[in-house]
């Protein structure tokens, strides 16, 4: 039998929403647990260099996400990063996250649990997965010392990696199937490395080899030609989408598969936010995020200050 | 002795050796880009160059990346 655990606040996902909505809370002495199943830092963790959070110049994803964990951690936020989150029900009072090692009962739920990358969406996807199909610059680029290496994307994410990957590559193409949508900056700085190919307006057709990746079939929608690229691996950075199949049957989802809360992160549901990418808005940076965990984080203790005097009334 | 073939900014090498830790499974970490013969042992292991993190008891069965079920079936966790 599970054992039943009761937590003030419980945080599904630890990214920069997650980790600053722990901190805030931690620091307002409230129960806190965190629960993630993947990477302490979601999508950051394997973030190269990131050059626009206010306070640093240039830091490397993991380093940024690694101060903020012992932030969240030295103010009491307890983070368990190997219990995978069964089911979760939102509506009932307390709300119940079971996991497979526990149940837990929580007076206010603040889910943060970010994007997931797509992957690629070919059925050779998962022959050449780890065989030359990566998803992870940061663990896998090495394999890749003086070979050739695509990139698939065209947001700051695919470019920032494929800025990353130059040093190993002696040839990289970027393939995107439209145009860059990546900042200036990191556009030039891509543009002017001569060992790279921008290949743009440009489908992925065909993964192609015996054991391993040995070619890739693409595209050119302008052109209307069809090209073979020998290449060693590809990094593939074509976007992500949101993680909420555990909240499908609890929470109404807008089209794109977010939760719908405004700036203060309430959900339709009382004592349950939705704080970082996860929630739709507009614009999805790692200082809104860590906007989002703060407002969820102060908000959840309104919330919870009311729910105290309203026992304390009867 | 579990063995785990690691490179430092791996971030799934820093989870993978996390959790062994969680579970007091005591293990030797193997720097791949500090130790060419890890990183041979580990390519002849795997069939692919810089496959990490890659778990093993015994350097023939092993397991890639975190994969919780598959550490704890390979650890008899």
């Amino acid at each position: 039998m599970k054992e039943r655990i009761h937590k003030d606040v419980v945080i599904i996902g630890a990214g920069m929403a997650g980790l600053t909505a722990a901190l805030y809370c931690g620091r307002m002495n409230l129960d806190t647990l965190v629960l993630e199943n993947g990477l302490i830092g979601g999508q950051i963790a394997n973030a190269t260099d990131i050059e626009n959070y206010p306070g640093f110049v240039s830091v490397r994803g993991g380093d940024l996400i690694s101060t903020i964990q012992t932030q969240a951690e030295n103010f009491g936020a307890v983070i368990d990063e190997f219990d995978e989150i069964e089911k979760v029900s939102l509506k009932t009072s307390p709300k119940i996250i079971e996991t497979q090692e526990r149940i837990y009962e929580a007076d206010v739920v603040i889910i943060a649990s970010g994007m997931n990358r797509r992957k690629l969406p070919l059925p050779e996807e998962k022959k050449f997965s780890g065989r030359g199909v990566h998803y992870c610059e940061l663990c896998d680029g090495h394999a890749y010392d003086g070979k050739i290496i695509a990139v698939a994307g065209g947001g700051n994410a695919a470019v920032d990696a494929a800025n990353f990957l130059t040093k190993y590559a002696k040839k990289l193409y970027l393939i995107h199937r439209s145009e860059l949508r990546a900042d200036d900056f990191s556009q030039k700085r891509l543009r002017a490395n001569e060992k790279v190919t921008i290949m743009l307006q440009t489908d992925i057709k065909a993964l192609r080899g015996d054991k391993r990746l040995e070619e890739v079939e693409v595209f050119d929608k302008k052109s209307g030609e069809t090209k073979t690229l020998s290449i060693d691996g590809i990094f593939v950075n074509i976007g992500v989408e949101p993680n909420t199949q555990l909240f499908k049957d609890e929470l109404t989802l807008t089209a794109s598969g977010r939760i719908p809360a405004g700036e203060d992160c309430k959900t339709e549901i009382a004592g349950v936010f939705a704080a970082g990418d996860v929630r739709e808005k507009e614009i999805r940076q790692l200082t809104t995020a860590a906007a989002d965990g703060t407002t969820a984080a102060l908000l959840a203790e309104k919330y919870l200050s009311k729910l105290k005097e309203t026992d304390l009334n009867g | 002795m579990v063995k785990v073939y690691t490179i430092q900014s791996c971030p799934w090498c820093a989870k993978v050796k996390r959790f062994l830790k969680s579970k007091d499974v005591e293990f030797e970490e193997l720097d791949l880009e500090k130790d060419p013969a890890a990183r041979e042992a580990c390519k002849k292991m795997t069939g692919m160059d810089w496959a990490v993190p890659a778990t093993t008891i015994d350097g023939v069965n092993y397991v890639l990346d975190y994969d919780k079920e598959a550490l704890d079936k390979l650890l008899c966790l």
